[in-house]
């Protein structure tokens, strides 16, 4: 018991420091700051929102405004460029995912070999309700029956005891 | 209904071991390149130890290139360099793009001439497969390739259309299975249209 006891502290004292660690670094995330100086408030926006969604190729699962990798810091870049061309946010998309594939963004898109991302959770939820709705218990006849016995069993133990 | 209740979850956890044990042996990091099939995209940039020449997609009409993007700063470069070599000797043309880590064309810390000089030192110990670098200073081709890092190697046919797209280190296995028989396929192309054009000017010439 004192075992158990102590082996569940370490987990919980772990789990804490790991909160606690997690709460005082989470501002650190965010990698190096470029400057980048924007012509309008739209182009900060777009940047902000292009950055959060485009996935660096190479690393794992790490959006390009979190990475430092230098791919990353090309592709803000790029991003950047883009924007000040005038392309929109879609152009920028359609660039990235031209190099890098479907990959590169994190909004998959809806085709034969994806569209199970969407219908699996359903049909799962289908077929879980049709198993349960098929399963339900049925009080049968005999059932009652036993379960009267028991009842009187039960009563007439009781009696005994008074 | 015995025998639905017990085969419909035997059925359904056998798809579900198969399905995870196919993605024990998949690779995460693979996927499609957008490269391939497709020109070599269009690039002006200059040589890496002569700016003053300036190179154009015309460096890949009329030869099976293969391009090598690499840095000295890239460990896995240093280490396939000595194959490369080998290969060179043996007649393969290797052209390198060429990009550098730490010259942040933003806030460059590096000089060229440093650049430079890392590069001839590298080559010198460790072989030199390139006819010549092409040196990509702001890392738009390589993103225009869908470069992810160094080192990746490209098969270029003698149309300028990249073929292979290699992601990693080139080292025999590699070549073997995933260069070679195609190498080996464009430069007998190559050979007989060359060794085809004299004899057709020959016959137009009486």
């Amino acid at each position: 018991m004192n075992h158990l006891t102590r082996s569940l502290f370490i987990i919980v004292s772990m789990w804490s420091l790991l909160t606690l660690s997690g709460l005082l670094f989470s501002h650190d995330v965010q990698a190096t700051q470029e400057n980048y100086a924007f012509a309008t408030e739209q182009q900060r926006q777009d940047f902000k929102r292009l950055t959060k969604e485009l996935r660096c190729p190479m690393c794992q699962n790490q959006n390009i405004a979190d990475s430092d990798a230098m791919i990353a810091h090309d592709m803000r870049r790029k991003v950047y460029q883009l924007l000040s061309q005038g392309n929109d946010h879609d152009q920028v998309i359609d660039f990235m995912k031209q190099r890098y594939g479907d990959f590169v963004y994190y909004q998959p898109p809806v085709n034969n070999s994806t569209i199970w991302l969407w219908l699996l959770p359903f049909s799962v939820l289908l077929i879980g309700a049709w198993i349960l709705f098929k399963r339900r218990p049925e009080i049968s006849h005999t059932d009652e029956q036993v379960e009267a016995d028991l009842l009187a069993k039960a009563d007439e133990m009781l009696e005994k005891d008074k | 209904m015995i025998n639905t209740r017990f085969v419909v979850p035997l059925v359904a956890f056998t798809a579900l071991v198969f399905f995870l044990y196919q993605g024990l042996f998949s690779d995460p990091r693979e996927r499609e390149s957008q490269a391939l099939a497709k020109p070599m995209p269009t690039f002006s940039l200059p040589d890496l130890m002569e700016p003053s020449v300036i190179y154009t997609n015309d460096v890949f009409t009329d030869q099976v290139t293969l391009l090598n993007i690499w840095g000295v700063w890239c460990v896995t470069c240093a280490v396939e360099l000595p194959y490369l070599t080998e290969l060179s000797q043996q007649g393969v043309r290797f052209v390198g793009l060429y990009y550098d880590q730490d010259l942040d064309p933003d806030f460059g810390t590096k000089t060229l001439a440093r650049v430079q000089q890392e590069v001839i030192e590298t080559t010198n110990q460790l072989g030199n497969p390139f006819v010549f670098n092409i040196f990509d200073v702001y890392r738009d081709t390589s993103l225009d390739l869908g470069v992810t890092g160094a080192p990746e190697t490209l098969l270029i046919d003698q149309q300028g259309v990249i073929r292979v797209h290699h992601i990693g280190d080139l080292n025999p296995r590699v070549w073997d299975s995933k260069f070679a028989p195609l190498y080996n396929e464009l430069m007998a192309q190559l050979v007989t249209s060359v060794s085809t054009q004299p004899a057709k000017q020959q016959e137009d010439k009486p």
